[in-house]
């Protein structure tokens, strides 16, 4: 119990541990209930020794009891407070009298407090003191609190009687300074022209301090009031010591050679938000200023504006008076010139003055008026309380303010604030009262409106149901609006009839009436309005023959309306979503006062409308959405790359097969992405952090060890702040994809067969691979009957010839079993033609089958790449040939990625390259050239045709085509040809082409 | 007739540089096979030749350029086309340009000799 009620350091007195054990719940409850009083606790002996601190003395003060015991000079009294609570303790102690008196003490972080301490003797039974015992209880807060409101209330009071504001702020300051312990406190004013400081006051700063501030520039630089001002914001110094800012003026150096060391700078504004001066407090010690203060400064500051506010307007006022009595005739045109009602009245309150803009508003003579007359044009709610407050403010001198309707010449009323003011003599006694009447109607209808609009806003932003909303909208406008009838109706969803939706004061029999009539012009005003989207104004339905077809107007006057406005309310759009109307009971014709009203209430009532259609079609389409997800195998997502934030719709989860309680993560659609895809997967992710859009093929590898086909297409945009997000579908497609794949022999032969039938150079290849072998048959079986003819018959020549007869008439019949297809003859045409265009011809078509082919492929092609001339198909042709090869190189990879590179590039001597190269089997030491030969292939079902055919077309370009092992894995086949024109050889390119084609095959049929 | 004529046979198919010498020899000429244009003639047969078999599509100097060449040369050598390349117009133009036959392949032995004897007879008229 070092921090308890047990830290003693007493002897034991028997009686005082007798009393102890006498408590019934024990020494340690005892000291639990000392230590846990809200209060701080001391004992001390009948001597005045401080014997034992209870736990929240030793928190506040955070010394050690030792310390606390020497308090009279540990300092932790305030030192002004010291020599009385030393007075006061001693005559205690000497007398045995309890004493009750209010100290500030420090607190372990050096703030004083006040405190009420309270000293008690605890008598043995021979009135012999045993204890003293000490409850301090902190009472900085309310003393703060009162000191407050009673200087506030000071102020006002001397601001109310007319006191020079130099005294106001000199006491302003001094109660701050009071309350504020150690604090020095200034208020400086912004002079007339707005741009330099002048004195306000500074009761206890030095006046040397005080010169040096005076006529500083109003800038961020010449010292910290100056700036507050200029800035109108709160200027905190903690330490002028280490202080950088309002160097170019020395302000600081100036500040620390009077002795101070931290200072906080308020603006002082006036209502309109003109900065009149600032408040500032110094200290001599670095100081930041706690929540109570910165309470404090916005009272005071408060405070200080309204002083100086008032003062300065009353002195403009008082001085338009007096200068009237000395030159009435002049200046009562200044005072009729005066935006408000100006009077005086005589000490009686006998209204002797009245100005001429009163006669006019009231439309009453100042002769009838005069006395007590104008209290006539008040308003009979009004005049009542006035009647009972005049007399009342007459009697106490004070100047007062009140707020009441004054009747209009034309009978309505408008709001005035009536301020009046008592003139006081050199002795005092008031000599007359002066008064303005500040029309504040357009204030006050602005704040009703306001607040009217704040709590429909609300109930919208709320989800207040609609019907609510529209009813609370109609009766705020028919208490804004005296003497109407409101109503909303609300054009059915069909677009063919009124809907009844609001109308809390009209007569039921009357909204019955109206809903449900048909739209269309003849039905009535508001079916009018909905047709033609506009106002439309009955002013008086008496008189009124449109509508009769439905005799609106005879319906109307039985429920008693005699006016009718009826305005569309519109959706952003411009579709007219209801109708506003408003009713009287008298004809009338809507001002614009009543066009701004409605205007205001038919737009919150479109958002209103708005907003709860919306959110019933976002419901509605919600659950649309979710079913033809569902139906559709379809989920949507969203993804902002940056953030990584993913979106899954519900579908997308049971594609997943994970649970929407999951947040998605890439990680996480990793842990399902089939393994081999997963290369698949990051080139997306690389694809959409370059912003690209994608579209994917993939497969998921379900826990249960089946396999899904998804189909994933994904669109980026970029939102206002900059950031791009995909949206995206994916669907499953793994039905499909079975029946795909069932069919995918007979496909990939219909393939082949056209991807051959389209080689116009396949023609004439096959009449050559066929004639071939047939005129080697036909030679050898000739010379061979020609040897066994002879005599005597060559038979060994007879046997080979016979042979190579076999061997030949064999090959005939593998050309044959081979070339499945009738080949087409095909116009070759020869253009000039962009190979990147080209190319990206091919890719787009390829696409579909690479990724099918889980191929990774990127292009390369060069921006600057010159065109070349030759046969478009012919060149797509081979590029398509070139990357299917690739991707059949690499449909057995599983160790790597299957990467596909395709480049365009500038080549030597004038010459354009194309490069393919893949990450597959590679050449596996096979001949090179072999590669090239018709029908050589390494592919169980391909004819090979390709590479052979790729090389005529090339060479026909006066091109070479060529393949070359990678350094890794896999192969590059490239072509260079020449860039056009003039590319393709010969002026009759056709059977140039033919016949070097042939060529080609030729010699390859001759090396078999 | 000379029967010991020189033949030449120039085509890159090999089937045909080993079944045509083999015949043309059971005719009684003597034979002579090239592999290219360019082989035969850097050979030394060029001048003793009597007949021409060559063949119109080849790789580097084609059927055609060979004529050209020899014309260049003043080798008035008679020529017998082959080709397996079945087009219609291709005979008359090559006829045209002075061979004295093309012919298709496959083609009969009794079209071959028919087209040899024209031109040995041709050779005599020289």
């Amino acid at each position: 119990m070092e921090h308890g009620a047990g830290s003693t350091g007493a002897q034991d007195d028997p009686e005082r541990a007798g009393d102890a054990k006498a408590l019934p719940a024990g020494e340690a409850q005892f000291r639990g209930i000392l230590d846990g009083i809200p209060g701080l606790v001391i004992t001390a002996a009948g001597t005045g020794e401080l014997e034992l601190f209870n736990a929240p003395v030793l928190e506040f003060f955070g010394k050690t009891p030792e310390e606390l015991r020497n308090w009279t000079i540990s300092g932790i009294v305030y030192p002004d407070d010291l020599p009385r609570l030393i007075e006061v303790f001693t005559v205690s102690m000497s007398t045995g009298c309890p004493y009750d008196l209010e100290y500030r003490l420090r607190r372990f972080d050096g703030v004083y407090r006040w405190f009420h301490g309270r000293a008690l003797p605890l008598r043995a039974s021979d009135g012999r003191i045993l204890n003293w015992c000490f409850l301090l209880t902190d009472v900085e807060d309310r003393r703060r609190a009162e000191a407050l409101l009673a200087s506030e209330n000071r102020l006002l009071e001397m601001v109310a009687g007319g006191v020079s504001i130099p005294k106001i702020l000199d006491e302003l300051c001094r109660l701050v300074e009071d309350t504020a312990t150690g604090s020095y406190c200034s208020v400086v004013l912004v002079d007339s022209t707005g741009t330099q400081l002048e004195h306000g006051a500074a009761p206890s700063l030095p006046s040397t301090f005080i010169k040096a501030i005076e006529g500083r520039p109003v800038n961020v630089d010449s010292g910290p009031c100056a700036m507050a001002a200029y800035l109108n914001e709160q200027v905190i110094s903690t330490d002028i010591a280490s202080e950088t800012r309002w160097a170019a003026y020395e302000w600081c150096p100036m500040a620390l050679a009077h002795g101070l060391r931290s200072c906080w700078s308020t603006p002082i504004s006036s209502t309109t938000g003109r900065v009149l001066g600032a408040f500032a407090i110094y200290y001599t010690e670095p100081k930041t200023p706690t929540t109570e203060d910165q309470v404090l400064i916005g009272q005071f500051t408060h405070i200080a504006s309204i002083a100086i506010e008032r003062q300065r307007s009353q002195t403009s006022l008082t001085l338009a008076l007096d200068e009237l009595k000395t030159s009435e005739g002049r200046l009562r045109t200044i005072i009729d010139a005066i935006p408000g009602l100006v009077w005086s009245a005589a000490p009686d309150g006998n209204v002797d003055f009245l100005s001429q803009p009163w006669c006019d508003y009231t439309g009453v003579s100042m002769e009838e008026s005069g006395g007590s007359g104008w209290a006539k044009t008040l308003h009979p709610e009004d005049a009542e309380r006035l009647t009972t407050y005049w007399p009342s403010l007459l009697a106490s001198g004070q100047p007062g303010e009140f707020e009441a309707r004054f009747r209009h010449f034309d009978g309505s009323c408008r709001w005035f604030l009536v301020r009046a003011v008592p003139l006081h003599d050199e002795t005092g006694q008031i000599i007359k009262w002066y008064g303005l009447n500040t029309d504040i109607e357009d204030r006050k209808r602005a704040d009703s409106l306001l607040a009217g609009e704040k709590r429909l806003l609300e109930m919208v932003a709320s989800s207040t149901p609609l019907a609510l909303i529209l009813e609370d909208l109609c009766k705020f406008v028919e208490a804004t609006v005296s003497e109407c009838y409101c109503s909303v109706l609300l054009v059915d969803p069909t677009r063919t009839h009124l809907q009844h939706a609001a109308g809390p004061s009209l007569p039921a029999s009357f909204n019955a009436s109206v809903n449900g009539l048909p739209l269309i012009v003849e039905s009535g005003p508001c079916a009018t309005a909905v047709c033609l989207n506009e106002q439309v104004i009955a002013a008086d339905i008496s008189l009124d023959t449109r509508w009769e077809q439905y005799a609106w107007c005879p319906m109307a006057l039985a429920n008693g309306l005699r006016a009718c406005w009826s305005t569309p309310i519109s959706s952003t759009t411009g579709m007219v979503l209801g109708i506003f109307a408003i009713y009287y009971t008298e004809p009338r014709t809507p001002t614009s006062w009543h066009q701004a009203l409605i205007g205001q209430f038919t737009h919150i009532a479109s958002i209103a409308i708005e907003r709860a259609q919306g959110e019933a079609a976002l419901r509605r389409s919600e659950a649309f959405l979710a079913k033809a997800q569902r139906l559709s195998s379809t989920g949507s997502f969203s993804w902002r790359v940056a953030t990584g934030e993913i979106t899954w719709s519900e579908q997308a989860y049971r594609i997943f097969g994970l649970s929407p309680a999951l947040p998605v993560t890439l990680e996480l659609i990793g842990s399902r992405v089939h393994p081999e895809d997963i290369p698949l997967m990051h080139d997306m992710v690389a694809r959409a952090q370059a912003g690209q859009d994608f579209e994917y093929e993939h497969r998921l590898q379900m826990p249960d060890g089946s396999t899904k086909y998804l189909h994933m297409l994904a669109h980026g945009t970029v939102d206002r702040e900059g950031q791009t997000e995909y949206i995206g579908a994916v669907q499953d497609v793994t039905e499909r994809r079975l029946s795909e794949e069932a069919l995918s022999k007979v496909r990939s032969e219909l393939a082949h067969v056209a991807r051959v039938t389209s080689l116009g150079a396949m023609t004439a290849s096959i009449a050559h691979e066929v004639n071939q072998p047939l005129s080697g048959i036909i030679t050898n079986a000739s010379t061979c009957l020609r040897m066994l003819a002879a005599n005597p018959p060559n038979i060994e020549g007879a046997l080979e010839t016979a042979r190579r007869t076999i061997r030949d008439g064999n090959r005939a019949s593998d050309v044959i079993t081979r070339l499945r297809a009738l080949f087409s003859k095909k116009e070759v045409v020869s253009e000039a033609l962009d190979l990147n265009e080209a190319t990206r011809e091919v890719v787009a078509l390829s696409l579909r089958d690479l990724q099918r082919s889980r191929v990774i492929l990127r292009s390369e092609l060069a921006n600057d790449l010159p065109s070349v001339t030759g046969d478009r198909v012919q060149l797509q042709q081979v590029i398509l040939n070139l990357l299917r090869n690739a991707s059949d190189a690499m449909a057995g990879i599983k160790d790597r990625p299957r990467e596909l590179v395709i480049k365009t590039e500038r080549d030597e001597c004038d010459h354009v390259r194309l490069t393919v190269q893949d990450t597959g089997i590679g050449l596996e030491g096979q001949g090179v050239d072999k590669l090239f030969e018709a029908f050589y292939t390494t592919k169980s079902n391909g004819m090979g045709i390709g590479l052979s055919v790729s090389r005529s077309i090339i060479e026909n370009h006066r091109g070479r085509l060529w393949a070359a092992p990678n350094d890794g894995p896999g192969a590059t086949f490239s072509f260079s040809i020449p860039r056009g024109p003039g590319a393709v050889t010969g002026a009759n390119s056709l059977g140039a082409m033919r016949t070097r084609a042939v060529t080609d095959a030729t010699r390859v049929m001759g090396n078999p | 007739m000379p029967i010991c004529s020189l033949v030449s046979v120039v085509d890159d198919d090999e089937s045909v540089r080993e079944s045509l010498p083999d015949l043309l020899k059971e005719f009684g000429f003597t034979v002579q096979a090239f592999s290219s244009a360019e082989e035969f003639l850097a050979s030394d047969c060029v001048t003793q030749t009597k007949c021409l078999i060559l063949d119109i599509a080849m790789p580097g100097m084609t059927g055609p350029d060979l004529q050209q060449e020899l014309i260049r040369r003043r080798q008035d050598i008679p020529i017998v086309f082959i080709t397996a390349h079945g087009e219609d117009n291709v005979r008359p133009r090559m006829l045209k340009e002075g061979a004295v036959e093309c012919l298709f392949k496959p083609f009969s032995e009794a079209a071959l000799l028919t087209a040899l004897n024209t031109a040995l007879q041709l050779n005599e008229l020289n």
